[in-house]
């Protein structure tokens, strides 16, 4: 091999080798990233070189094995120049389609192509992919066209004409000057300025100097170093070869993982043929400059990461770290002055010396500039890694570039930093990815990791994870880091296990900060990081498992029986009844589901059943209907025996307690209330009881006498409902004071409907959505003057429910306006199914403009197209009005349906209430608003929610009444108790698949001008079919505990035959 | 020589000295465990953790290993050391509850109760028996094995050692196996010796100790209403 000894022999070889490459023909590149060899690339290369053999394609195509392009989650990935057409997800069975198809025939194979999950667009080239085009790759986009293993392919490309630039046309104070310039900031997580940090160790007196390649990535979820390593390893050596020559360093050292065998392999290649080629060793391109790199191979400590126990590895020593001053610059390796880079810094220094600093400092923002590359892992639809300019807002990587979370699931948090960074709320999605700015909130750059957490993922358990990982990989050195990590992680594992108690937070706030403030090294000093950035953003979650034992999401498994009672905001004993139905015990199956919900056979039909969500049947084949199985036992019971009677206290409590609203939070808190021995009165403003599910929801969704039979079942305890009441106008709460009662709950709901804030809303035939639903429920005339061709804006569950009834009264043409799009859209799956199915029409993406009217009444709608925008913090993407996109729509009546909105000053009449902006109560923890005795509940402090979450507050309520009243806190309440039951299962046995059981419907021709309900009711068999599909998760815990104890039994007995 | 300021004092130092060496020539105390004059230093039990730097700008050091800076600004006893050395020896206790020397530091810093789970370890890891064993006796006999919470001191392999010529210095110079304290019998409780420390007067008096034992009195109750008497009487 020819050495390249001088700039001219650099220049001679990269047009030798532009001559050389043939043209014409076709390259095929495969990514042989870490993510693509774990989705099988192995197996797809190896076909692909057998193929270009088999067949007389030698002349056509070229076959190259590159780094990770960075899109993991769609690996194996092949892209076919000079186009650029992109293949994800590619098996090695495609090989011989995508030879014969797209390289002879110049044909795209649709199927292997990327489809938008946005736009459902399919997508043909590389370039176009939306999570490539939010980036900006100067670091790592080369690594689809270089085979890591060929240092000609990185000549090809310019590669080393920065070394030929820096050794041969600069001065080592040019070259920092120049790095400095371009304010390039350690890549490694700290951030300091480069720049400096050279010019530190070439002004640090002594004549033999060091320079170290920091490749000891150690951070969970992150993998951006490795798979620059694995890449563009030449990248690296140019960036050090240039450091070297700046800094007068002679000798450089790789400090790699042992745990990267690839990485190991392509940099010591790398190494070698830099050799070869005279880029390494003796007088480097006639500079008078000499280097050379010898490889480190860590053992895998996470500390090791830090520059002085890096320091200490590679003399030979334990890898502990040491305090600085003095630093590295001044002594390092063996006491010599040494400088530590990042492997992602080295690889920025060619870019800067090439492109100039100038060039350089432009991109990025304030004090961040350049590019950084993040590994986006965890739940996010687009895992991978991401090259983006710094100053990008976290909104931005997550659902622009990451494409959002998988299922549809709601975003709670990002850790950035590894395990020394923090967690970043929702609320603070806007920030923007900086040095500075991710310190101000808590959490830190780090060398990249970004670990996406949706609602499944428990914050404590979060905090737990790294806690644990962090006491294993402290060095162990000082007492604050070795012991702090230890006690925190102590605190918060029994917290996940429930024994957490009053008083942990602020240990483990107050030890946080110690660890925090005293520890030696970065390590320590970043440890508590986790812990104090989730009490600060998720102290509620904390308080949830402290004070009342409970995992919200669902993970810490000693705190929850089941998921799915996990799941119910009523805490129902769903795996309970359900197994009693499985029995055929319909009546207790009943009576253990009216114990925690007074209203279970409304919940049976319109709860939006949290519980099946989390079902674990789920990962089998499909959830366990829960709610149509809640209503079979409610229906049947109905025909067959009577209504079982609910055991209530025997002693009777003296208070008086008035319920404002007979909702079903109202009702529910009179229920609870009721059955420890009190005679509560409601107060209903309208003529019949029931609130919303009797108003606001159509008779076809929720019978009214479906309803009043559970009401009435309220009522047989001793409830007394008062109807046309109003509070605040028939009555007051102080006259109501005066009268004895002691304790109040307002539960009044949300009846305002917002307004839409377009021209023409006065006009005659613009109804509002709940009013007209109400109006329909209480007969009133009204409905007579609803036209034939009606527009219903709004995509909400109440707008499918204005657009079904409206359609059982006899309108023609109903046409649903919604300007999101349907995956957006807030009504229930299977309601915008049904909606469509009876010939509802729905546009998405459109918006009211004005309401054109004629006499007085409405004549025709302006609408305006719209298009998907920015995204907001929920990860929706905001519609933008798309201009000259206006149409008419001819229609007789408009019946807006935006949302609701509750005033209570009138209802607070004579009293003072705190209340939020928006108009509802608030209210503390206990429920109790600012005025004393006086409790809230139900969608007036929420805002408009689920029925199942106001029967829940309502009990909430009739806890905190009672404790109010009694004024004892340690009071038990017998439905809060577990209830085990009797039902016979059999934890050997393998659960055969079958799909949740269908329930039938009304036919769509019976639906007109009546209001029979839609959603039929699960025959006596196929209940109880559907309820042995249920896989006893209560059971878990208390099974394994037993065959544990039946498997230590076992052993014993052995023994002893054998002794 | 090098002149810096040290709880209020002007002060100067040769050239190489640490933070905890001019802290205890000039007199001032400050806890340790780990550090031996004759033995080199290691930063281990971070109890002569020290604040140095001006204003919002500082940040805590364990002075046995901080090498003494021109112009330094050093607080030994700021409620930012105290409050921090505070939580450590409650660490401390709860590895080691039965070793006087812990208990003493405990009392003295009116650490009251122990929050963690009391482990009744012997050894706090300070690496003392290490270095003599190395540095004064030329042995290497032990070392630190494993690390994070495993970590321990043992022979290499947990073997008997060859080169161990058990000289018994290790246990010479062990803090916390010199003397075991009877201590109290609930777990978590200590004994409550006799001193009685709360941060001290730097933050009030302009960064001027009164160059005695910190005794915290300005700070007590007591002491603030007869400092006010005093002022009142003097108005």
């Amino acid at each position: 091999m020819k050495k390249i000894k001088n700039l001219s022999d650099l220049k001679q070889i990269k047009e030798n080798l532009i001559k050389k490459t043939k043209k014409g023909r076709q390259l095929i590149t495969v990514c042989g990233g870490t993510g693509c060899h774990a989705s099988g690339c192995k197996k797809v290369i190896d076909a692909f070189k057998r193929e270009i053999k088999n067949k007389d394609f030698k002349n056509k195509v070229e076959i190259k094995v590159t780094g990770c392009h960075g899109f993991c989650e769609r690996g194996p990935i092949v892209v076919i120049h000079p186009k650029g057409i992109f293949y994800q997800k590619v098996q090695s069975k495609d090989v011989k389609l995508i030879l014969s198809e797209t390289v002879l025939a110049d044909k795209i194979i649709d199927r292997l192509l990327y489809i938008d999950p946005l736009s459902g667009e399919k997508i043909k080239y590389e370039k176009d992919v939306p999570f490539y085009k939010g980036q900006y790759r100067i670091v790592f986009g080369k690594n689809g066209f270089i085979d890591p293993y060929k240092i000609e392919d990185y000549l090809l490309i310019g590669g080393y004409g920065s070394v030929g630039k820096a050794l041969c046309n600069m001065s080592p104070d040019n070259i920092i000057d120049e790095i400095k310039k371009s304010e390039l900031r350690g890549r490694g997580g700290a951030g300091f300025p480069t720049g400096f940090k050279w010019e530190f160790c070439r002004k640090a007196k002594g004549n033999k100097k060091y320079i170290i390649c920091n490749a000891d990535e150690g951070d969970p979820g992150a993998y951006m170093d490795r798979s620059l390593l694995e890449g563009n390893p030449h990248s690296i050596l140019e960036g050090m070869i240039i450091g070297a020559y700046a800094i007068g360093a002679n000798e450089g050292f790789v400090y790699i993982r042992d745990e990267y065998p690839i990485a190991v392999r392509t940099i010591t290649n790398a190494i070698k043929q830099a050799r070869d080629y005279g880029l390494l060793g003796k007088n480097i391109l006639n500079s008078h400059f000499d280097f050379d790199i010898t490889i480190i191979r860590g053992a895998g400590a996470f500390v090791c990461g830090e520059e002085t126990a890096l320091i200490a590895s590679i003399e030979g020593k334990k890898g502990e770290p040491r305090q600085r001053p003095p630093f590295p610059a001044q002594k390092g390796l063996w006491n010599k002055p040494t400088n530590i880079n990042n492997v992602e810094t080295w690889a920025n220094i060619p870019l800067i010396i090439s492109k100039g600093s100038e060039w350089y400092s432009k991109i990025g923002m304030d004090n961040s500039k350049g590019t950084k590359i993040f590994s986006l892992v965890g739940k996010i639809n687009n895992t991978g890694l991401v090259e983006v300019p710094m100053g990008i807002t976290l909104k931005d990587m997550i659902y622009n570039i990451g494409g959002g979370m998988p299922e549809g699931k709601i975003f709670k948090a990002v850790q950035t930093g590894g395990p020394s960074g923090g967690c970043i709320p929702k609320n603070l999605l806007e920030t923007r990815v900086d040095y500075e700015k991710l310190k101000e909130v808590g959490s830190i750059m780090g060398s990249g990791g970004m670990v996406i957490m949706d609602e499944d993922t428990c914050m404590v358990d979060f905090a737990r994870y790294f806690l644990e990982f962090l006491q294993d990989e402290s060095c162990g050195k000082c007492l604050s880091c070795r012991e702090g990590t230890k006690r925190m992680s102590e605190i918060v594992i029994d917290i996940t296990k429930g024994q957490g108690k009053e008083g942990d937070l602020e240990l483990l706030e107050d030890l946080a900060n110690v660890v925090k403030e005293t520890s030696m090294c970065g390590l320590g000093q970043t440890a508590a990081n986790p812990v104090l950035s989730t009490i600060k953003y998720f102290r509620k979650e904390y308080e949830t498992h402290i004070f009342e034992r409970k995992c919200p999401a669902g993970v810490c498994r000693d705190l929850y029986i089941s998921p799915c009672q996990n799941a119910c905001p009523a805490g129902m004993n769903v795996p309970g009844y359900i197994s009693l139905i499985g029995e055929e015990r319909f009546k207790e199956a009943l009576e253990l589901a009216l114990d925690t919900n007074p209203f279970p056979s409304v919940c049976g039909r319109i709860c939006n059943h949290q519980c099946q969500s989390k079902c674990r049947r789920n990962q089998i084949d499909e959830s366990v209907a829960i709610r149509s199985l809640k209503r079979f036992i409610g229906d049947y019971k109905e025909n067959d025996i009577e209504y079982p009677k609910i055991k209530s206290s025997k002693d009777k409590m003296p208070f008086k307690v008035a319920i404002i609203g007979a909702g079903p939070s109202g009702l529910s808190c009179a229920y609870f209330l009721a059955r420890l021995g009190y005679k509560p009165t409601v107060f209903e403003k309208l003529s019949i009881p029931g609130g919303m599910m009797a108003v606001a929801i159509p008779e076809y969704r929720l019978p009214n006498n479906i309803l009043q039979r559970e009401i009435n079942n309220i009522k047989k305890l001793g409830v007394n409902i008062r109807l046309n009441t109003q509070v605040g106008k028939d009555v007051t709460i102080s006259q109501l004071w005066s009268q004895g009662y002691e304790a109040f709950f307002v539960a009044v709901g949300m009846y305002g409907d917002r307004s839409l804030g377009i021209p023409g809303e006065n006009l005659e035939n613009v109804f509002q959505a709940v009013d007209l639903l109400i109006d329909i429920s209480l007969d009133k005339p009204i409905v007579s003057h609803v036209g034939k061709k009606v527009v219903v804006i709004g995509g909400g569950n109440s707008a499918i429910d204005a657009a079904r009834t409206i359609l059982r009264m006899g309108a023609r043409e109903v046409t649903i306006l919604y300007r999101r799009t349907r995956r957006e859209m807030p009504a229930y799956e299977e309601e915008i199914k049904e909606a469509e199915h009876e010939g509802v029409k729905i546009y998405y993406l459109v918006a009211p403009v004005k309401i054109n009217g004629e006499k007085g009444k409405v004549k025709s709608i302006e609408c305006i197209k719209m298009i998907p925008g920015e995204f907001d913090m929920d990860g929706r993407q905001k519609p933008v009005p798309l201009k000259n996109s206006n149409f008419y729509l001819d229609v007789d009546t408009v019946i807006p349906a935006i949302g609701e909105f509750s005033d209570v000053t009138e209802l607070f009449t004579g009293l003072d209430v705190e209340t939020k902006p928006d108009g509802t109560i608030s209210c503390n923890k206990n429920g109790a608003t600012s005025i004393p005795g006086v409790f809230s509940g139900g969608d007036v402090v929420s805002g408009p929610n689920t029925v199942i979450n106001a029967i829940a507050e309502g009990e909430r309520a009739a806890v905190n009444i009672d404790q109010y009243l009694t004024k004892d806190r340690t009071r038990k309440y017998p439905w809060r108790e577990h209830k085990k039951v009797d039902t016979f299962f059999n934890p050997e046995k393998e659960p055969v698949k079958y799909k949740m059981q269908k329930h039938s419907t009304l036919s769509s021709d019976k639906r007109f001008n009546n209001f029979d309900e839609v959603e039929l009711c699960y025959s006596k068999s196929i209940a109880i079919k559907e309820a042995k599909r249920c896989l006893r998760c209560d059971l878990e815990i208390e099974l394994q505990e037993k065959m544990e104890q039946e498997k230590l039994e076992k052993e014993k007995k052995a023994n002893e035959v054998q002794l | 020589m090098i002149n810096l300021m040290i709880d209020g004092l002007d002060v100067q130092v040769e050239e190489g000295a640490s933070l905890l060496d001019v802290a205890q020539f000039y007199g001032i105390p400050v806890p340790t465990l780990c550090h031996h004059d004759g033995l080199t230093d290691y930063g281990a039990c971070r109890l002569c953790i020290v604040e140095i730097g001006k204003g919002k700008n500082t940040k805590l050091v364990s002075s046995c290993t901080y090498p003494a800076e021109q112009g330094l600004f050093v607080r030994t006893n700021s409620k930012r050391v105290v409050e921090a050395r505070k939580m450590l020896v409650e660490l401390l206790l709860a590895m080691c509850p039965s070793s006087k020397i812990i208990q003493d530091l405990a009392s003295a810093m009116e650490v009251k109760k122990v929050r963690f789970k009391v482990e009744h370890g012997d050894c706090i890891l300070c690496g003392l028996c290490v270095r003599m064993c190395e540095e004064q006796m030329m042995a290497k006999a032990i070392g630190f094995v494993n690390r994070g919470k495993d970590r321990k001191i043992s022979t290499p392999f947990d073997a008997k050692s060859d080169v161990c010529r058990t000289c018994g210095g290790c246990m010479y110079i062990c803090p916390a196996c010199e003397l075991r304290c009877e201590g109290p019998d609930a777990p978590g409780d200590v004994c409550g010796g006799c001193a009685n420390v709360e941060p001290v007067c730097l933050e009030d008096e302009n960064d001027k100790m009164c160059f005695m034992d910190p005794c915290g009195w300005c700070y007590n109750e007591l002491g603030r209403k007869k400092e006010k008497e005093k002022k009142n009487n003097k108005l």
